[in-house]
């Protein structure tokens, strides 16, 4: 924004939220949220969980592959790792943490455990990047996924056959309906977006943009390849490993195919869409991703009429929409949603002047 | 012993196919630098089309008789009086099959290239000179869009297909053991390995084998020197779609078809990665060292540790050798 923007001071320059228009957007989305999880109706409480599960973890991505620059195609895995990280610990702690503290001691503890995963993760990192990067954490998702579904370690994990998970206990209150879970998720969600955006500001997130626009430069320079690299991992996993959580307490049930390919391949995709290294790209994406497989669906049905027969048509239709949205992003407009919302905003900040 | 050299043959076997499998690959990637990850989906493409031209067009009725089943006189003759499981019997089954088979390859060539092609034109094509990044990703977008594609046209049911080559049992004696072999996958491997020689021969001696070498060595002088460099980008993904054809009609014979088999794609990946992305021999080492490696797993462990044998393997060579055993590495300039 050109007007209103005045600062006086390096504190006020420095602020997470340095302008008006940020901090009347960031108060706004809190009134909203609340009005929501207030009128909302199940169905829209429901589609906005899973939104605000995938937007925890696109946020994660977004560090790694939109500020860091490094490609992963293989993050579910993290997401399998917090889910499972949370319900083997509410199992094995069950009875040691008092059941109101629970919350409070494993969703820290399995968030950890998968910051350190990620690490190792992202030890080929060092040596390799782009495209060997792409395929090492690849391969890292399918032996995470297979390690899963060993009966091996199916008295923990369930195996194949997934397990059930906890409920999440606060302090005694105990949320067992979508849309108590939809206020956690809000909360958490939000705080990871001003998380992201704070550590962009400080000097973790200058050292990761540097060594995005060109690794060695930002070596010449003094920033720690070896260090940041590994912390980039290490935080985006972590953001990925609470995701993970969220999804273990929204949902009854966890199953090993949940995190598949297919699951990295969304939160790659979403962030494309959305704008990569970008604050707001992964709500813009998170928001079309989610919303395109419900609208195909719903259309789809009024022109069949609900024809049975055609129902086996919608899973591949929004398979091969979320293909083409993809592509369409790439081609036509790289810089994902976020730069068309920026175009408008210009405009609309210079009107009744020159839009450039 | 003995055992150990029937699950080497095995492995040697599956990593023939692996190998060609990755030539489209590395073929692609020399001429465009483009990994293409959706080559696995490629191959399933090719694998739904020789089901096409090889069960369901023979099965419809308008088809003519000898399509389905080629029985002449001869042939129902030498038929008779033969016993079940002969190596006969299954040679005469073959031939029976024969006239299905042949069109069901020739469809599934044709029709995989003009995928290849199509792919290209649309997607690579607009594509050239931007970032390896968009690159990649609109491969992956492909791999929703084709798996989609896949179950609207053909459903998401497995099926059976005929066999390449007459599938008798080939028994022999080694170390005491009983090497137990079937023909069929014997002419597999065969036919794998005399494509990968022919594909590497064509690039190193023939006039458009130059030309992609020069491409891959350097877009804008190949563009000056008077290659047309458009031109090479569709042949090496006609080349990549072809190969992927018949890695998909051999697939397709060996495991039945189903969706399942775009996710081929993603191992050889690792194993082309492992050999390096721009080496001939390097991949073929790293094809048939993995055939080998994950058949020994197999015997050793159990069946389903296998399948991460090529992901484990990428791993500990890309901790090692980062450009892969055989690959060259990309010189920097900041």
């Amino acid at each position: 924004m050109i007007n209103g923007n005045l600062k006086a001071s390096y504190a006020a320059d420095e602020r997470v939220l340095n302008n008006s228009y940020k901090q009347l957007f960031v108060y706004g989305m809190m009134a909203v949220l609340a009005c929501f999880a207030t009128f909302a109706n199940d169905y829209m409480i429901l589609i906005a969980c899973k939104m605000g599960i995938l937007l925890i973890a696109v946020v994660g991505v977004n560090i790694l592959t939109g500020y860091t620059g490094l490609i992963s195609l293989g993050h579910a895995a993290f997401v399998a790792i917090g889910a499972y990280g949370v319900t083997i610990l509410d199992n094995v702690l069950m009875g040691v943490v008092p059941e109101g503290l629970m919350f409070f001691v494993i969703v820290p503890l399995a968030v950890a455990i998968t910051a350190i995963i990620g690490i190792f993760v992202g030890l080929p990192s060092l040596r390799v990047k782009g495209l060997y990067l792409a395929v090492a954490t690849l391969a890292a998702n399918f032996i995470v996924i297979f390690l899963i579904e060993q009966d091996l370690f199916a008295p923990w994990t369930g195996g194949m056959v997934g397990v059930n998970t906890p409920s999440p206990n606060l302090l005694g209150w105990v949320l067992d309906t979508n849309r108590e879970m939809f206020i956690l998720i809000a909360i958490i969600a939000f705080a990871s977006l001003l998380a992201a955006q704070n550590l962009i500001r400080t000097r973790v997130g200058r050292a990761f943009i540097a060594i995005r626009d060109r690794d060695y430069s930002a070596e010449i320079l003094g920033i720690s390849l070896l260090r940041y690299k590994l912390t980039s991992f290490a935080l985006s996993a972590a953001f990925c490993g609470l995701a993970g959580a969220m999804f273990a307490y929204f949902y009854a049930r966890i199953l090993p195919e949940q995190f598949e390919l297919d699951l990295s391949l969304e939160l790659v995709a979403a962030l494309i869409v959305g704008g990569m290294g970008r604050t707001m790209g992964p709500v813009f994406g998170v928001i079309l991703i989610v919303m395109m497989p419900e609208v195909i669906k719903v259309v789809f049905a009024y022109f069949t009429g609900g024809d049975a027969s055609a129902a086996r048509y919608t899973a591949p239709l929004q398979e091969i929409a979320f293909g083409l949205l993809l592509v369409f992003f790439l081609l036509k407009e790289p810089l994902g949603i976020n730069q068309i919302t920026d175009r408008i905003l210009r405009a609309a900040n210079r009107w009744p002047f020159a839009r450039g | 012993m003995g055992q150990f050299v029937q699950f080497a043959i095995n492995g040697l076997m599956s990593g023939a196919i692996y190998a060609l499998i990755a030539v489209g690959i590395v073929s692609v990637f020399k001429a465009t630098k483009v990994v293409n990850f959706a080559h696995g989906y490629l191959i399933m493409f090719g694998a739904y089309f020789y089901y096409t031209f090889a069960v369901i067009i023979p099965g419809q009725e308008w088809a003519p008789a000898w399509l389905a089943s080629w029985e002449p006189a001869w042939l129902m003759e030498s038929r008779e009086g033969l016993p079940m499981f002969s190596p006969m019997g299954a040679v005469l089954d073959w031939a029976q099959n024969l006239p299905r088979i042949l069109f069901g390859i020739a469809g599934a060539l044709v029709a995989n290239a003009i995928v290849g092609r199509i792919i290209e034109r649309t997607l690579m094509r607009p594509l050239m000179g931007q970032s390896v990044f968009a690159m990649i990703m609109i491969t992956v977008g492909l791999i929703s869009i084709m798996s989609g594609a896949a179950s609207i046209i053909w459903t998401a049911d497995a099926d059976f297909v005929p066999h390449i080559a007459p599938n008798a049992p080939i028994r022999f004696e080694m170390f005491g053991t009983t090497i137990f072999l079937f023909g069929a996958d014997l002419v597999n491997m065969l036919i794998a390995l005399f494509i990968f020689a022919g594909i590497v021969l064509m690039v190193r001696y023939t006039k458009s084998g130059v030309a992609i070498r020069a491409t891959a060595e350097d877009q804008s002088t190949a563009y000056s020197m008077g290659i047309s460099v458009p031109k090479v980008f569709s042949r090496a993904w006609v080349l990549a779609s072809t190969t992927g054809a018949i890695a998909g009609a051999i697939l397709a014979t060996r495991n039945g078809i189903s969706p399942s088999l775009g996710l081929f794609g993603f191992s050889v990946l690792a194993i082309v990665l492992m050999g390096g992305l721009d080496s001939y021999i390097g991949v073929f080492l790293a094809a048939l060292a993995v055939g080998v490696m994950e058949a020994m797993t197999q015997w050793q462990l159990g069946g389903d540790w296998a399948e991460i044998v090529p992901y484990v393997a990428v791993l500990v060579v890309l901790l090692i050798r980062p450009h892969g055993l055989f690959g060259s590495k990309e010189v920097e300039r900041i």
